[in-house]
């Protein structure tokens, strides 16, 4: 029986060639697109399930209020871990993990190789995480000083061989420091929020442990089976009562936590499940830039949604048929077939279509899959597809879609009274159906909300290019790691200003863009610090030159200059804070911090001279917060304004002079304006994905309404041929033809534009500095479409009128 | 009006040539009433298409008002067809989408007639073929004869100069027939010009001129 019905399957696909290839077409690049993002979105959602634990495991976050200044923190104070593993059985076990310092320098040979994905960790690394060693001993590879743990590949690229264990690794040229390596672990999945390719002890960390109120350390607990990790946040109150609070009193004077809240502040701590971090969370410290799960949702409902424009392309172009079809079914109806197994003929015949098209997809998939994966950042694999899991969804696949895409068909088609069908009463009824207009619409305001979408993304990235930062983003070149110089840093400076193209030179440890350092500093208005006066606010060093070089304006005051010996306690402040200040005039006035070292807390009193004109110094997605400027000479990197049309020959120029300075040592560049851009690189990412889902959805559509354009000129010839008879004239012709069609496409249009203008305005509000959504975008996108829709339909519509009419007209 | 000179229009069918319409020779001028005889598949509608300039030839020359067919555009075409020339067809080809009453009003709608100017017009020839009653009804619901009358209305409504007719009373009983036959020659009186294809002898004999078709070719004409 099925071997039949896929004969017959078959006979109709080929003997409507064109319909078949539209069917196709448009349901190949549909599954296409719903694999890619299928595979996307499993690798987004697969992310540190690997852990044995995973579902135990949660990081301990921090949110503080203080003074005013907001923060979330994906880390916590250093002893908190061990704290809570003393007092709380519920807690299985801790690690903590601590990358402040960003990278390392490690030495192969005579050169240095800068490494990024590096963490000092406790012992305890393994009782929390999975981390299969391959050599060494698990249990005590951390416990020593000056110990070491590398990643497979790492090994390979220094030693060439994973058998190292015991070998001796040397970091940072001029505070030379020797580990000794204790164990070799398999590579870290590309699934991890976190990246390590070296894990070093945490015994020879240069830290002031025990500190309840320095926020520095990720830190990782599992909870014994069975706890409820929202119910286990509660015990928090009791840690700060019992450890924090009396820290807070001996070095701010906060003598309650009553009070400290009663000035606006806030000090709490939550878990995070250690799956929901990729996805969820999105803090300052965290081991690497997360994910987004609101892209997750977007891109896929995206994917449902193309799926499901091929998907009516399928019914459409089916029940439009029908009346080609209804003969045949009346006469099987006579011939005493029963519905049932018209359906499942009607079925048969869906599901090889997809079957196909889901041979083309995976096709399309094989071919894209290196282009997809730079629109998306990911690293998927082709052949990922062939595990037994996708494997399952590939096959299943067919059957849904088919069933979702013939199902109607089947059904509607199948109901056909055989007298109805016969006496040739199905044809006119069928050609204007209300369902059929309404699948119509929903393609064409689906495309036109995408649309709207893409302009909106692009245009939102566009203003963020060109928006006034308070800085000058353009031709200043960053050099990195000009700290690994030492003392000859600033002999390097000097000589690099030197070279033609050079007009300014600055030590920039602090950048106006994200992964720059920074610094948050607690500061009162009165010597005396209590929890009214003192507030937090990023302390920026700089140099005399930054403000030059960065472009930066000063409104009030001065900047640095070398010509006030008094410039060490000066402070320059932004605008913002000069605001939540309120003085009068702040040039002259005051400002207390605490500063700690070995002979305990010190007071040091600064003076403003100077306001700087607020510049953005996190993405736009942020306002603008409090900032001050100290002098000093953070030299980890240095930047220069460049002025020149050759820009390669400069760097090149830098580059050998460099060479001259540290030749065993990496040289690492940047230009701002692409850090700037970095930024954005997930908001670009998504406007490039949004562009070409919107393109396919437009073409999905417009196959569909070619589709259907070509059925219906096919269906009407004969009356085409009539009117041209009567009188009609071309033009009469293609605009009866076309008005139909361009007519469901201004429908869309109108139910499109509230609902992409509620969704993009959600979308921008992450961005504290937006466009305004011109109505000029939805009449674009309306224009766009329907210009889409006309060129389509018109090219069948002039085709059929041009026709000669006696070919139609002949008499049977 | 009409000049056809050596028209031939042939199919090949196997390689070889054959024959459909052969070598005609015709002058129709204006005011007459032309029938066309001959047996089934003898080319009769062929040859009305050819005149209507709704099908193409093959071979020979023919000028409408002096003026060559073969060159004429779409636009001047679907202007005679608006202006000029009302069809009857054998198949009757109604619009099955539009009732019998927007089928009748369709060829004045092109002609940009004005809508009230309009309903009158159909209101009046919708009496005088006494299908009033019928005026809701879709071309489906009719019976054969029924739907060949509103064939003949549609032609007639736009009150053209010359009207060509295929078998235009095939459907209708005799004294239908015969009233339609008083009405083209009412028509003709009044100065349109009439080519009618008929198989009956006494309606072919409404017209001034006949001519015999056999197997594509002009037999003979009395
Ligand atoms: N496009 C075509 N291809 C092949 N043969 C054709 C074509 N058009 C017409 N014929 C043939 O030409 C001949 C004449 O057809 P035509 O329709 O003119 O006959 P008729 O005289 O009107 O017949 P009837 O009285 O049955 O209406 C027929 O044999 C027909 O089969
Ligand atoms: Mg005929």
């Amino acid at each position: 029986m099925l071997k039949n019905y896929l004969k017959i399957a078959w006979r109709n696909l080929l003997k409507n060639k064109t319909f078949s290839l539209i069917n196709i077409i448009g349901l190949a690049s549909g599954l296409a697109c719903f694999i890619l993002i299928a595979l996307y979105v499993a690798d987004e959602l697969s992310y540190d399930r690997y852990h044995e634990k995973a579902n135990r495991i949660y990081r301990i976050n921090s949110d503080i209020v203080f003074g005013g200044n907001k923060l979330n923190l994906a880390v916590t104070s250093d002893p908190m871990g061990e704290t809570l593993k003393k007092d709380y059985p519920q807690v299985e076990a801790y690690t903590r993990l601590y990358n402040s310092d960003g990278y390392r320098m490690v030495k192969k040979g005579s050169q240095y190789i800068r490494e990024d994905n590096v963490a000092h960790a406790d012992s305890t690394l393994f009782d929390v995480f999975t981390i299969p060693l391959i050599a060494g001993e698990a249990r005590t590879a951390l416990n020593e000083p000056k110990t070491v743990i590398v990643s497979e590949s790492t090994a390979k690229k220094y030693y060439g061989t994973t058998d190292v264990v015991g070998k001796l690794l040397e970091t940072d040229e001029h505070k030379s420091t020797i580990y000794k390596i204790t164990g070799v672990f398999k590579d870290i999945p590309h699934n991890s929020h976190f990246k390590l390719d070296l894990v070093f002890t945490m015994q020879n960390l240069d830290y002031q442990m025990g500190n309840f109120l320095s926020h520095n350390f990720q830190t990782y607990i599992v909870l014994q089976p069975g706890v409820n990790y929202k119910n286990f946040e509660k015990n928090f109150t009791q840690v700060i009562d019992k450890y924090v609070l009396p820290q807070a009193k001996q070095f701010m004077n906060i003598n309650s936590m009553d009070e400290f809240k009663k000035a606006g502040n806030r000090l709490e701590y939550n878990l995070i499940p250690l799956t929901d971090i990729h996805l969820h969370s999105d803090r300052r410290g965290e081991m690497g830039v997360n994910g987004n799960i609101q892209y997750v949702y977007i891109f896929s409902a995206v994917a449902v949604f193309v799926l499901l424009l091929a998907c009516i392309n399928f019914m459409n172009l089916s029940t439009a048929r029908s009346s080609n079809r209804a003969k045949e079914v009346g006469i099987r109806k006579v011939l005493g077939t029963e519905r049932k197994s018209l359906v499942n003929q009607f079925l048969t015949e869906s599901t090889l279509t997809v079957f196909i098209a889901t041979v083309f997809a995976i096709a399309i998939v094989w071919v894209t899959m290196s282009w997809f994966n730079d629109l998306s950042g990911k690293q998927l694999l082709f052949f990922s597809l062939f595990q037994p899991q996708y494997i399952l969804f590939l096959a299943a696949l067919p059957l849904v879609v088919g069933l979702l895409a013939g199902g109607y068909p089947a059904f509607f088609l199948s109901s056909f009274k055989p007298i109805a069908v016969l006496k040739g009463k199905i044809n006119a009824g069928f050609k204007r159906s209300a369902l059929r207009n309404v699948l119509v619409v929903f393609q064409f305001a689906t495309s036109i909300i995408l649309i709207v979408g893409t302009i909106i993304v692009y245009r939102q990235l566009n203003f963020i290019q060109t928006k006034k930062l308070g800085f000058n983003k353009e031709q200043v070149l960053i050099v990195n790691g000009t700290g690994g110089l030492w003392n000859k840093s600033e002999a390097f400076k000097e000589d690099v200003s030197k070279l033609a193209g050079v007009s300014g030179a600055t030590f920039a440890g602090y950048l106006p863009v994200s992964n720059s350092s920074r610094n948050d500093n607690t500061y009162s208005t009165s010597p005396v610090m209590d929890s009214k006066n003192g507030f937090n606010m990023q302390t920026w060093i700089a140099d005399y030159d930054y403000f030059k070089v960065m472009g930066m304006e000063m409104v009030k005051g001065r900047a640095f200059s070398k010509d006030f010996g008094t410039d060490t306690s000066a402070l320059i402040i932004n605008e913002s804070l000069a605001k939540i200040l309120g003085f009068k005039d702040p040039v002259g006035q005051k400002l207390y911090t605490y500063f700690q070292d070995q002979s305990g807390n010190k007071l040091v009193t600064y003076n403003i001279i100077g306001v700087v004109k607020d510049f953005h110094f996190e993405s736009l997605r942020q306002g603008i917060g409090p900032l001050c400027f100290r002098l000093g000479k953070p030299d980890w990197v240095t930047a220069f304004k460049v002025n020149t049309s050759n820009i390669n020959d400069l760097v090149k120029n830098v580059e050998a002079k460099w060479k001259t300075y540290a030749p065993s040592m990496p040289f690492s560049y940047q230009f701002l304006d692409d850090a700037f851009d970095n930024m954005y690189r997930v908001e670009q990412r998504t406007g490039k994905l949004g562009l070409t889902l919107a393109i396919i959805a437009i073409v999905i559509a417009c196959l569909g309404l070619f589709g259907l354009a070509t059925y219906m000129a096919e269906q009407r010839i004969k009356e085409i041929g009539v009117r041209k008879v009567l009188g009609a004239s071309v033009t009469n012709l293609v605009s009866m033809l076309s008005k139909d069609f361009l007519r469901l496409v201004i429908i869309s249009t109108v139910l499109a534009v509230p609902l992409s203008w509620w969704a993009m305005n959600k979308w921008l509000q992450d961005f504290a500095y937006r466009i305004n959504i011109g109505w000029w975008v939805f009449a674009a996108a309306g224009v766009l479409a329907l210009l889409i829709a006309v060129l389509t339909v018109s090219s069948q519509a002039i085709k059929a009128a041009l026709t000669n009419p006696v070919k139609s007209l002949r008499t049977e | 009006m009409i000049e056809l000179k050596h028209i031939s229009k042939w199919v090949t069918i196997g390689g070889k040539p054959n024959f459909i319409l052969k070598d005609v020779n015709a002058t129709v001028n204006e005011g007459e009433f032309l029938s066309i005889m001959g047996p089934s598949g003898s080319g009769k509608s062929t040859l009305l298409n050819v005149i209507g300039m709704l099908d193409e030839f093959n071979e020979g020359e023919y000028r409408f008002f002096h003026e060559e067919v073969h060159k004429m555009k779409e636009k001047q075409r679907s202007n005679l067809y608006k202006q000029y020339i009302g069809f009857v067809f054998q198949a009757y080809h109604l619009i099955d989408e539009l009732t019998v009453y927007e089928n009748i009003e369709t060829p004045l709608i092109y002609q940009d007639v004005k809508s009230s100017e309009r309903k009158a017009m159909v209101a009046d020839i919708l009496d005088r073929f006494n299908i009033v009653g019928k005026k809701d009804l879709f071309p489906t619901q009719l019976s054969g004869g029924q739907q060949q009358l509103v064939g003949i209305a549609r032609a007639l409504i736009a009150r053209p100069k010359l009207i060509l007719a295929d078998e235009p009373t095939g459907n209708l009983n005799s004294k239908q027939g015969e009233e339609i036959m008083n009405l083209f020659k009412q028509l003709n009186d009044e100065g349109v010009t009439i080519i009618q294809v008929t198989h009956s002898e006494k309606n072919a004999a409404y017209g001034k001129r006949i001519i015999h078709l056999l197997d594509g070719r002009i037999e003979r004409e009395e």
